[in-house]
């Protein structure tokens, strides 16, 4: 074994090893707090100008921050809260578009749109492999043949 | 290394690529140009037909409330505060909608304030009149159960409970007539 | 003569000046006018002239309180001191159009200089007849739905509101704007170098030799200028959060994004003269990008925190991206057999067949950020629904992306053209890639957690370890003439990029928030540091009154947010207080000050406290990508000895006289 292919062998190793345990070592809890955060930065605020409600300073966000934080107090889990708040106000008050009906093509289209540039790509090069294939014809090789001899002869 | 392609097949090939674009582009454009301009706010309400959300809390002044005690009579739950200007301006017709028919016990305005005082609240009914009851203390969970993001607004209640329809911004006194009118039909 | 008059009647011969110049060029075009070009030129200075001339007018109207212009009485104020008022041009509509027609007209004007030995090509012919017609359709916004001059009678005693205090709030308001428009005008130059490329059917590498490095320069500003608004909005909104994938954000990044793509695919036009369909549509992408986000931010259709108020110029605006749309669509469907290149990209393991995938690549970025960002008008219009797209969507379609970019930024820099053995990537990439691992497991010492981000620090060390690996390379080679010209300032691009990117999936990862009530004297603990309410403290200003609230960070320094009343408004606005370290930001915010039920103040204070990591970076990084772009466009000394097809061998040789192909 070459010492590059060694050494990319290893290299390989850690960095696979150090993101299987980032992945798997679940590292400081979430407290409450950070939930309520986590889930309010994708909460619109319903008065204010699309900020959302971690950000705006509106009274209405205010108290829906403290509302979320009772119900996440209650042991109500993330899905319940979005599903609560878009009863209440509206489908736009929740970020995350749903992945239902039509809203859905938000979340397909990219990935048709991905799949078909990478299919494009992968049809076009292997056409110019196909194609780019060179070699060759009898009458230039014939040229440089003959040019060859009378340098030679120099 | 020529392999352009046949002649014939290049314009064809440009075509290809620029029809679709600009079927796209066309709707993307026919698109922009229809949508309204200026923000209508969020518009679906829910809880129309619905058991309205519970309300308990204390008055201003200082009565316990329950907003049970009020079926058998049509409730209008008026959201305000006494800074937001159109507020002010639909107060004087939820007075005379309150001298009108909460007297024969038919309906009675309720009033949801958040963010103010409660003197300050005093003193506004104090000089503007108005006799009913008016919320002003832990009033945040009320707004987020009846999903009221800005003020004026008013939820007209029925006497079984039910919501029946939720009014933005300033109302007069033949709107909620009317509202009232229209269940009255409907429920006879 | 009033003094809106007079300002109206400037922008109205700058409009005469733009639309005679079409007529001029024109008929130059068709041979009745010999003189064509001398007259446009004088026809573009005086454009210049005139933009610059309002824009004057304007300032002095707005230092001095002029109200008899309506927009210095809806926008200017006696409260706000001079220097405000100067930035208030462009914090408002009208005064941004006169803003962004002056930064054009002064790039016509250079292009007029800069190409004046061209003025025999008809190809320039076709350019300034383009650049015309962008500065006409500016001037006449200007003179009808956009009019900054429009005459106001003030009453006895007016005082305008003065611009909105989030804008006055900090002095990257002075910046942020003219750097962004400069960023985006600039990209009229290449496009209008497309444009007549495709018409004269010379759709060859002149035009783009020719225009490099203006392109090149539009996009490093347009880069500074998106770093800065980011900025802007962190140090102003106070709660941490520098980009929300808002519209206006959007709207700004989609011509970046297609315009980063071009700079890129550039490269292999002028190497082997491909991609020219490409190069094309991405250049016309990019303009027609900055035309439509002008059309969203100003339009009202989207609403945003950073949206100019609703005006009468959106039906203009999406009239003129239409046309845009139009003509450019059918130039490329006229000129298309001549768009077909004569070479192939032979492996797509080269330099060529990277740079492609990068093409697809961004443009499923520009894809994805724009279909998010008009979903919500699609929804509205397919089924009378309201839905919301945000920063959920976008993180999580974006973050794969960024994931294949870093990686991209990686291994494209040391595959060499043509065809690359696997062995050289290899040998070339085994460093970069022990930086990259040496970047996780340091992250995991730290005690960071979560694949995403770690993944993140592992290609960002990737990437940046390629980068650094160039710049070492060539200042080994060249010495400080390898920290120059485009590949090595490029690199230097990069690693800023690099930076930028780390930034981002930390802060984002890691990001803590809470809000604590304390009394005076009261200290709370939070993500590892301690923050005492010291007390409260009130200060008057001729516009405004602050109430500052004391809170000293771990025993060390003590940091002020608070709140601002601005009476001529009616309303606060937060003050926030960041402090900020190499690895670190804490940003504090008064969230309020509690009161009892008589009305008094209780003396507490609920403050909201943001902890993140490495936003330093991100301003870092920007700062070192526009140094790497100042770099890049620095002439090098080595030339390509591979020129495009039929080009001249350079004479110059590097100093040991090879002519080398370095990289």
């Amino acid at each position: 074994m070459t010492k590059r292919l060694a050494s990319w062998l290893l290299v390989g190793m850690i960095a696979v090893s150090a993101l299987a345990f980032a992945t798997i070592d679940e590292g400081e809890p979430r407290t409450a707090a950070d939930r309520a955060y986590a889930l309010s930065k994708t909460i619109g605020c319903p008065a204010c100008n699309g900020q959302s409600i971690a950000e705006s300073a509106a009274v209405i966000a205010r108290e829906l921050r403290i509302e979320i934080a009772v119900w996440i107090d209650e042991g109500k889990d993330d899905a319940f809260i979005r599903a609560r708040l878009r009863e209440r106000f509206g489908d736009d008050i929740d970020y995350t578009p749903s992945g239902d009906g039509f809203t859905s093509l938000v979340w397909i289209l990219p990935v048709v749109f991905g799949a078909g540039g990478v299919a494009g790509l992968v049809v076009v090069f292997r056409r110019w492999k196909r194609e780019g294939d060179l070699s060759a014809s009898e009458a230039d090789s014939d040229l440089v043949a003959a040019t060859r001899a009378s340098r030679a002869d120099d | 290394m020529s392999g352009d392609g046949t002649p014939e097949s290049t314009p064809l090939r440009a075509a290809w690529i620029v029809v679709p674009v600009a079927v796209v582009m066309v709707l993307f454009i026919a698109l922009l140009a229809t949508r309204d301009t200026g923000d209508a706010g969020f518009a679906s309400f829910s809880l129309e037909g619905q058991v309205a959300p519970a309300i308990v809390g204390t008055t201003i002044d200082d009565q316990p409330f329950d907003l049970d005690d009020f079926r058998g009579r049509f409730v209008v739950l008026n959201f305000f505060q006494t800074t937001c200007i159109p507020c002010v301006q639909e107060h004087p017709e939820l007075v005379s909608f309150q001298n009108d028919y909460a007297p024969s016990g038919f309906a009675t305005v309720v009033s949801v304030a958040f963010d103010d005082r409660p003197s300050n609240l005093r003193d506004f009914f104090d000089r503007f009149g108005g006799d009913w009851p008016v919320l002003a203390s832990d009033t945040g969970s009320i707004i987020v159960d009846y999903g009221v993001p800005l003020v004026p607004e008013s939820i007209v209640i029925a006497p079984n409970g039910e919501v029946i329809k939720k009014l933005r911004g300033g109302i007069g006194q033949n709107d909620l007539e009317f509202v009232i009118a229209e269940w009255q039909e409907a429920n006879a | 003569m009033s003094s809106a008059l007079f300002g109206a009647l400037i922008i109205a011969v700058g409009a005469a000046a733009s639309l005679t110049g079409i007529v001029v060029v024109v008929l130059g075009l068709v041979g009745h006018r010999p003189n064509w070009w001398r007259e446009s030129r004088g026809l573009v200075w005086i454009m210049f002239a005139m933009a610059l001339l309002a824009i004057v007018w304007m300032e002095r109207a707005l230092i001095n309180r002029d109200f008899t212009i309506e927009f210095v009485a809806h926008n200017g104020s006696h409260q706000t001191s001079a220097i405000f008022n100067v930035a208030t041009l462009w914090s408002a509509l009208e005064g941004s159009i006169l803003l962004w027609s002056f930064i054009l007209t002064g790039y016509v004007a250079a292009v007029v200089v800069k190409f004046r030995d061209k003025r025999d090509d008809p190809m320039m012919a076709w350019v300034l007849l383009t650049l015309f017609v962008v500065c006409a359709f500016f001037f006449l916004l200007m003179v009808g739905p956009a009019n900054p001059f429009r005459s106001f009678d003030p009453p006895p005693g007016f005082d305008g509101p003065g611009p909105n205090p989030l804008l006055q709030a900090h002095i990257l308001m002075a910046f942020h704007p003219p750097i962004l428009y400069l960023g985006y005008v600039g990209f009229t130059v290449p496009f209008a170098f497309a444009i007549g490329a495709l018409v004269t059917g010379r759709v060859g590498e002149g035009w783009l030799l020719a225009t490099r490095r203006w392109t090149v320069i539009a996009w490093g500003l347009l880069t500074l200028g998106i770093v800065l608004g980011a900025w802007w909005s962190y140090e102003t909104l106070g709660w941490g959060g520098y980009w929300a994938w808002d519209a206006v954000e959007n709207a700004s990044i989609l011509p970046w994004l297609t315009g980063t793509a071009f700079i890129h695919s550039v490269m292999v036009q002028e190497r082997r003269g491909m991609l020219r369909v490409w190069n094309l549509s991405l250049v016309i992408a990019t303009f027609s990008l900055t035309i439509l986000g002008t059309f969203i931010t100003r339009s009202g259709v989207i609403e945003s925190v950073h949206a100019f108020s609703e005006s009468g110029i959106g039906p203009a605006l999406l009239g003129f991206f239409a046309a845009i749309v139009i003509v450019s669509l059918g130039l490329i469907a006229w000129r298309g057999d001549q768009l077909r290149s004569p070479g192939r990209i032979d492996s797509p393991l080269s330099r060529e067949g990277a740079f492609l995938a990068n093409n697809v690549v961004f443009a499923a970025f520009a894809f994805v950020v724009l279909l998010g960002t008009v979903f919500p008008l699609i929804v509205e219009a397919a089924n009378d629904d309201r839905i919301s797209v945000g920063n959920p969507y976008f993180d999580r379609m974006t973050m794969p992306i960024g994931f294949v970019l870093l990686f991209l930024m990686a291994v494209a820099p040391v595959l060499p053209w043509r065809k690359a053995s696997s062995g050289v990537l290899a040998d070339r990439l085994i460093w970069p890639a022990w930086i990259g691992a040496g970047a996780m497991v340091v992250s995991l010492l730290v005690g960071a957690r979560g694949w995403a981000p770690t993944l993140a620090f592992g290609l960002g060390g990737f990437a940046g370890g390629a980068a650094l690996r160039q710049v070492v390379l060539a200042t080994r080679r060249q010495g400080l003439r390898g920290l120059v010209g485009r590949t090595n300032g490029g690199m230097i691009v990069h690693f800023g990029v690099v930076l930028i990117a780390v930034a981002f999936a930390a802060s984002n990862a890691y990001v803590r928030q809470d809000t604590f009530l304390l009394e005076e004297g009261q200290t709370a603990s939070f993500s590892g540091h301690e923050f005492t309410y010291e007390g409260v403290d009130f200060r008057e200003y001729p516009n405004r009154v602050e109430r500052r609230v004391a809170i000293r960070i771990d025993d060390t320094q003590v940091y002020e947010p608070g709140t601002a009343f601005y009476p001529f408004v009616g309303r606060s606005f937060g003050i926030a207080s960041v402090r900020s370290t190499a690895l670190q930001d804490i940003a504090l915010r008064v969230e309020s000050f509690p009161v009892d039920d008589d009305g008094l103040a209780t003396g507490e204070v609920v403050i909201r406290v943001t902890v993140q990591p490495l936003i330093a970076w991100l301003w870092v990084g920007g700062g070192i990508m526009a140094l790497g772009t100042l770099l890049a466009v620095v002439p090098g000394n080595r030339r390509n000895p591979i020129m495009p097809v039929g080009a001249p061998l350079p004479e110059t040789a590097t100093p040991d006289g090879r002519v080398e192909e370095l990289v």
